[in-house]
C-alpha cells in the first residue's frame, strides 16, 4: 500500500475546487460566474494532468495528515478512480460552459442564479473526493457532500414542483446513507479498521459480514436510483434546470456505483455468493425494462430522459452478476471478466456523455418554446438543425448503435453474458435496446415531421447547442482510444485484486 | 446494579423515539424527539464518549430542537385540522379501501421486522474488531493535543473534519437554494420580544465564555471546535430572537468570510505544508498543537456563523408567506 | 451481557424504527425526525464498540466519526426542513401527495 508513489494531485483535485467555490462566494453574479467558470476550468486542466500523472507512474497515493492506516486516512488514485475522474472533468467542463451560457441568457428573467457555481464546484470536489477515497467513513462524509449539493441544485429553480421532488430525493439520500453508515459501523465493530485496502485482507465471512454487504448494498442501490428504489429520481432529474439534471444523472448517480462496484471488489469477496450476484441482477433487469417502458409512455422530453436513466443504470447493475463465479468455475477459464467489467465502467461513461448532453438538448428546447412537450418537437430540424443532430446522436448511443461508445458498452456486456453461460440476461438486453429505439425513433420522427402549425421557437444562443452537440459526439469519441482504455484500466491493481477476492467469494459462498 | 440504569436508559430512547413517530400531534412529535436527544446524551455518557454527549446535546438536541419549534409555528395549526380531516376521512372510507391500505403496511411491518431481526443477529454476534485504541494511544504524543479524541479530528482524521466544516456551509447554501434568490439577498428581520432582550444581555457573555473555555479545554478533555461553534452559534441565535439580527447587520462579504474562514483557513495552512513537502494536513509535532488550537477557533467561528445563518433564513421562511403566495 | 451489547442491540432497534418511519410517517417533519432517529441508532452502534475496546481509555475514534457523522446530520435534517417549510409555503402540503 505505502510503496506506491506519492503524489499531491489527489489533495488538490479536492482541494481546488473547494477554494474556488468558497472564492466564488464573494462575489456578485456576473463575477461569481466567473470564478465559478474559471474554478472549473482550473478543475480540469488539474484532473487532466492527474490523468497524466497515472498513465504515467500507475496508482499513486496520498497520505493525509502523514498518518498512515489504519489511524490515518488515505487518497488513492489507480486507473480505475483516474478513468472516472477524467471522465467527470470532461463532462463537467462541457456542462460548466453551457450552464455559464444558459444562465447568462437567464440573466433577464431570473437575474442569475448566484448559488449554481459554488454548488457545483462542491459537487466537483465531492465527486472527486469520492473517487479518490479510499475509507469508508471518508466515503459516507463525500456522499453526504455530493447528496446535499445535488439536491440543492435540483430545487434551484425554486418551483415547488422541484422543491417536492427534491424533499423526496433529500429523504432517500439520507435514509441511504444512514443504511451505509450502518453497514460501515458494523463493519469497523468487527475489523478496528475503516480503510478499503486492509479491509479487504481482513474481513472475516460471517452473520455481521453479511448483514453489512447487506445494508451497505440496500444504501447505494437507493443512492444510484437501482430499481425498486428508482422512485425519487425521475421528479428529481425532470424538475431541475437543464445544466442541473445534466449533472445529476450524469454524474451523481454513478458516484454510488462507484462505490458499489469497489466495496463488492475490494472489500466484501468473502461474502458474496453467487445468489447476492443474481439478485442484483435481477434489480436491474427490471429496471431496464421497466424504466425503458416508461420513458416510452411519458409525453415530455425530459421526463423520456429521466425514465431512461433508471433503465440504463439497470444496465449497471447487471453487470454484477457476471463478477461472481458459479460454483466449480476456476479463476483460469472466466476469460469474460474483464469485458464484463469494462462493459460496466464504459455503459458509465457513455451514458454520463450522452445522457448529459440530452437534458442540455432538451434545456435548449425549454429555452426556444417554453415547455417540452413531445408533440411541439415537430419540425425541430428546421428550426434548430444543431439540436436535433444532437439529440440523434446521443440516442443513437443510447440504443447502443454501432459505432457509439453505448454500442461498445452493450456488446461488451452481451459477451460477458454469453462467455459465462448466464444467457438468461441476454434478452433483456436486447429487450431494452428495442424499447429505447422505439423513444428515441419516436422523437426523431417527430423532428423530422412538417408542423402542423407554426410554433413560436425563440432564438437560443447557438452555443448552448455546440456544446450539447459536441457531448452527444463525445459519447461516439469514447470508441477509438477503447483498446488502450481497456488496457489501462486492467494495469489496474483494483482490477487484479478485486477479481481474485471475488473469485474466492464465489467458491466460499457456494462451498 | 448500573447495568439496570444502561437497561433503563436504552428502553426509555425506544420508547421515545416510538412516541415521537406515532404521537398524533406534531407538537408532542416534536417534544418527544428533543426527549429522545436528552436521551440519547445520557447514553453517551454512560458509554464514556462525553465529547458526543456534548455534541448530542447540543446540535443534534438544541440546534435542531430549536429548528423544529421554529417550524412549530408554520405547521401546527393546519395539522389538527389535517389529522381530523384525515380521520373522518378514514372513518368514511369503505372496507374495501381499508383493506387495499392494510396489506401494505402489513408487509411493510413484516419486512421491517424480519430485518429487526436479522439487525439483532447480526449487532450480537459481532466479532471483537479491536479497535484502534492502541494505535490512536501510541501517536498521541505526536499529536500535538492531549486529549484522543480531539487528536483523531483535528490531526489523524483531519480531512474528515474539514469535508465536515465544509458540510455545514453548504447546509446554509442549500437552505439559501430552496429559498430562491430572494432570501439569499434580503436583509433578514427579526423577532423582537423586550422580555428576551434581558435574557440575552445575562447569557451572552456566559455563552460565549463557556464557548472559549470549551474551544481550549478541548486540548485536554471533552470539548472542541464543534462544541464551541454551537454555543457561539447560540449567541447569534438569541440576538435573533431579542431583536438584534446579527445576520443582516454584518455587510455581505463580512459575514462570507466568517462563514468560510474556517474552511479555507484549515485548506490554506494544509497547502502550504504541502508545498513544503509533506501530506495535505500534516502539521510538525512542535507546532501542531498552537496550529489545531487556531483552526478550531477559526472553525468554530465558521460553524458559529453558519448556525446563526441557517437558523436566521429558516425562522425567516414563516415571515415572506403573505407576499410570496401573492406571487404564485 | 456486556453493557456495550446493550447499547448495540438498542442501536439496531433504533434504526429499524426511523426506517420505518421513513416509510410510514405521512408529515414531513415525521419523516425527518425518522432519519435522525436512524442516525441516533447507527451512532449508538459506533459508540457503543468503542466503549467494548476501550484501554486505557475508550477507542476515540469512533467517537470522532460519530461528531462528523452528528454534524453531517443535522446539516442535511436543517436543510430538509428548509424544503418542507418552503414546500408548505408555497403549495400547503405537509405531506408527499402521492405518497410512496
Amino acid at each position: 500500500m505505502t510503496e506506491l508513489p506519492i503524489s499531491p494531485y489527489p489533495a488538490l483535485l479536492v482541494g481546488l475546487p473547494i477554494l474556488m467555490a468558497t472564492l466564488s462566494l464573494f462575489f456578485r453574479t456576473r463575477g461569481e460566474a466567473l470564478v465559478g467558470l474559471i474554478g472549473a476550468l482550473l478543475t480540469t486542466g488539474l484532473a487532466i494532468m492527474a490523468f497524466v500523472e497515472v498513465v504515467q507512474r500507475g496508482a499513486v497515493i496520498h497520505i493525509l495528515g502523514g498518518w498512515e492506516p489504519p489511524l490515518g486516512i488515505l487518497l488513492r488514485m489507480d486507473p480505475l478512480a483516474a478513468v472516472f475522474i477524467g471522465m467527470t472533468a470532461l463532462v463537467g467542463v462541457f456542462i460548466s460552459l453551457y450552464a455559464w451560457r444558459y444562465f447568462r441568457a437567464l440573466e433577464t428573467t431570473t437575474g442569475g442564479l448566484p448559488l449554481f457555481w459554488p454548488l457545483w464546484l462542491f459537487l466537483w470536489a465531492g465527486l472527486n473526493g469520492l473517487f479518490l477515497s479510499n475509507d469508508l467513513f471518508n466515503l459516507f462524509v463525500t456522499i453526504e457532500v455530493i447528496g446535499i449539493c445535488a439536491v440543492a441544485l435540483a430545487v434551484l429553480s425554486g418551483k415547488s414542483t422541484a422543491l417536492s421532488a427534491g424533499l423526496r430525493y433529500l429523504l432517500a439520500a439520507i435514509t441511504g446513507s444512514m443504511a451505509y453508515l450502518f453497514g460501515v459501523a458494523l463493519i469497523y465493530g468487527s475489523t478496528g479498521t475503516l480503510d478499503l485496502g486492509l479491509l479487504g485482507q481482513v474481513l472475516e465471512p460471517g452473520t455481521t459480514t453479511t448483514f453489512a454487504l447487506l445494508v451497505i448494498t440496500l444504501g447505494l442501490m437507493i443512492k444510484m436510483a437501482g430499481f425498486p428504489f428508482h422512485f425519487w429520481l425521475p421528479p428529481a432529474h425532470s424538475s431541475a434546470l437543464a445544466p442541473v439534471s445534466a449533472l445529476l444523472s450524469a454524474l451523481v448517480v454513478k458516484g454510488a456505483f462507484y462505490i458499489l462496484l469497489r466495496l463488492w471488489m475490494e472489500v466484501f469477496g468473502v461474502s458474496l455468493t453467487y445468489a447476492a450476484g443474481q439478485f442484483i441482477g435481477i434489480a436491474g433487469a427490471i429496471a431496464v425494462i421497466w424504466g425503458s417502458w416508461q420513458a416510452f409512455m411519458q409525453t415530455s422530453l425530459k421526463l423520456i430522459v429521466a425514465h431512461s436513466s433508471v433503465a440504463q443504470l439497470g444496465y449497471l447493475l447487471m453487470v454484477f452478476p457476471l463478477l461472481i463465479l458459479a460454483p466449480g468455475v476456476t479463476a483460469d477459464s472466466a476469460d469474460w471478466l474483464s469485458s464484463a467489467w469494462t462493459a460496466g465502467i464504459y455503459q458509465v461513461i457513455s451514458h454520463a456523455f450522452a445522457k448529459a448532453s440530452f437534458f442540455l438538448s432538451a434545456g435548449i428546447i425549454i429555452m426556444a418554446l417554453g415547455h417540452d412537450r413531445i408533440e411541439s418537437l415537430r419540425d425541430l430540424v428546421g428550426h434548430m438543425r444543431i439540436t436535433a443532430m444532437a439529440i440523434g446522436i446521443a440516442g443513437v448511443s443510447l440504443i447502443g448503435l454501432p459505432p457509439s461508445g453505448g454500442f461498445m458498452a452493450k456488446w461488451m456486456l452481451l459477451k460477458g453474458i454469453f462467455l459465462s453461460g448466464q444467457w438468461w440476461w441476454a434478452p433483456v438486453v436486447l429487450a431494452g435496446s428495442l424499447l429505447t429505439a422505439g423513444y428515441v425513433f419516436m422523437l426523431l420522427r417527430l423532428a423530422f415531421a412538417p408542423a402542423r402549425e407554426k410554433e413560436p421557437f425563440r432564438p437560443v444562443p447557438k452555443s448552448l447547442e455546440v456544446f450539447a452537440l459536441l457531448l452527444a459526439l463525445g459519447s461516439f469519441l469514447i470508441v477509438f482510444p477503447a483498446d488502450s482504455l481497456i488496457q489501462f484500466l486492467e494495469s489496474s491493481e483494483v482490477f487484479g485484486t478485486g477479481v481474485e477476492s471475488i473469485l474466492k467469494g464465489g467458491v466460499h459462498g457456494n462451498n | 446494579m448500573s447495568i439496570l440504569i444502561d437497561i433503563l436508559l436504552a428502553i426509555l430512547g425506544v420508547y421515545l423515539a416510538m412516541q415521537s413517530l406515532l404521537a398524533s400531534r406534531l407538537s408532542q412529535s416534536v417534544f418527544l424527539f428533543f426527549a429522545f436527544g436528552l436521551a440519547l446524551a445520557l447514553a453517551w455518557v454512560r458509554l464514556g464518549a462525553v465529547d458526543v454527549a456534548i455534541t448530542e446535546a447540543a446540535i443534534a438536541a438544541g440546534f435542531l430542537g430549536v429548528l423544529f419549534l421554529d417550524a412549530l409555528r408554520d405547521f401546527s395549526p393546519r395539522d389538527t385540522e389535517e389529522q381530523q380531516n384525515l380521520t373522518t376521512v378514514q372513518n368514511s372510507l369503505s372496507r374495501k379501501e381499508s383493506k387495499s391500505l392494510l396489506l401494505p403496511r402489513l408487509a411493510l411491518v413484516l419486512g421491517l421486522g424480519l430485518f429487526l431481526l436479522i439487525a439483532l443477529e447480526a449487532v450480537w454476534k459481532i466479532p471483537e474488531g479491536g479497535g484502534l485504541t492502541a494505535a490512536a494511544e501510541t501517536l498521541l504524543p505526536e499529536s500535538g493535543v492531549e486529549h484522543p479524541v480531539t487528536a483523531v479530528l483535528l490531526n489523524f482524521r483531519a480531512y474528515d473534519t474539514w469535508l465536515e466544516i465544509g458540510v455545514i456551509l453548504l447546509g446554509l447554501l442549500a437552505v439559501f437554494a430552496v429559498g430562491g434568490i430572494q432570501i439569499y439577498r434580503k436583509p433578514i428581520a427579526a423577532a423582537d420580544d423586550p422580555l428576551m432582550r434581558q435574557v440575552i444581555l445575562f447569557f451572552t457573555p456566559v455563552l460565549f465564555l463557556f464557548g472559549a473555555f470549551l474551544l481550549y479545554i478541548g486540548k485536554s478533555g471533552p470539548g472542541g471546535a464543534f462544541q464551541a461553534g454551537v454555543l457561539w452559534g447560540a449567541i447569534g441565535i438569541l440576538l435573533h430572537f431579542g431583536g438584534i439580527p446579527v445576520y443582516s447587520w454584518v455587510p455581505r462579504w463580512l459575514g462570507h468570510l466568517l462563514l468560510t474562514l474556517g474552511l479555507v483557513f484549515f485548506l490554506l495552512l494544509g497547502f502550504l505544508f504541502m508545498a513544503a513537502g509533506d501530506n495535505l494536513f500534516e502539521y510538525p509535532p512542535a507546532y501542531a498543537g498552537l496550529l489545531i488550537l487556531i483552526v478550531e477557533t477559526l472553525a468554530a467561528i465558521s460553524i458559529a456563523a453558519a448556525l446563526t445563518a441557517i437558523f436566521a433564513n429558516l425562522n425567516q421562511m414563516k415571515k415572506e408567506q403573505p407576499n410570496d403566495t401573492a406571487q404564485k | 451481557m456486556e453493557i456495550y451489547q446493550i447499547y448495540s442491540l438498542t442501536s439496531a432497534i433504533l434504526f429499524v424504527i426511523g426506517l420505518g418511519g421513513v416509510f410510514a410517517a405521512r408529515h414531513f417533519i415525521k419523516k425527518i425526525i425518522a432519519t435522525i432517529i436512524m442516525g441516533g441508532g447507527v451512532f449508538l452502534c459506533f459508540v457503543s464498540f468503542a466503549q467494548r475496546d476501550a484501554l486505557t481509555f475508550a477507542d476515540p475514534v469512533p467517537h470522532a466519526l460519530v461528531i462528523t457523522g452528528i454534524v453531517v446530520a443535522v446539516a442535511s435534517a436543517a436543510f430538509a426542513l428548509a424544503l418542507a417549510r418552503r414546500i408548505y409555503q408555497l403549495t400547503g402540503e405537509e405531506s408527499f401527495t402521492n405518497d410512496k
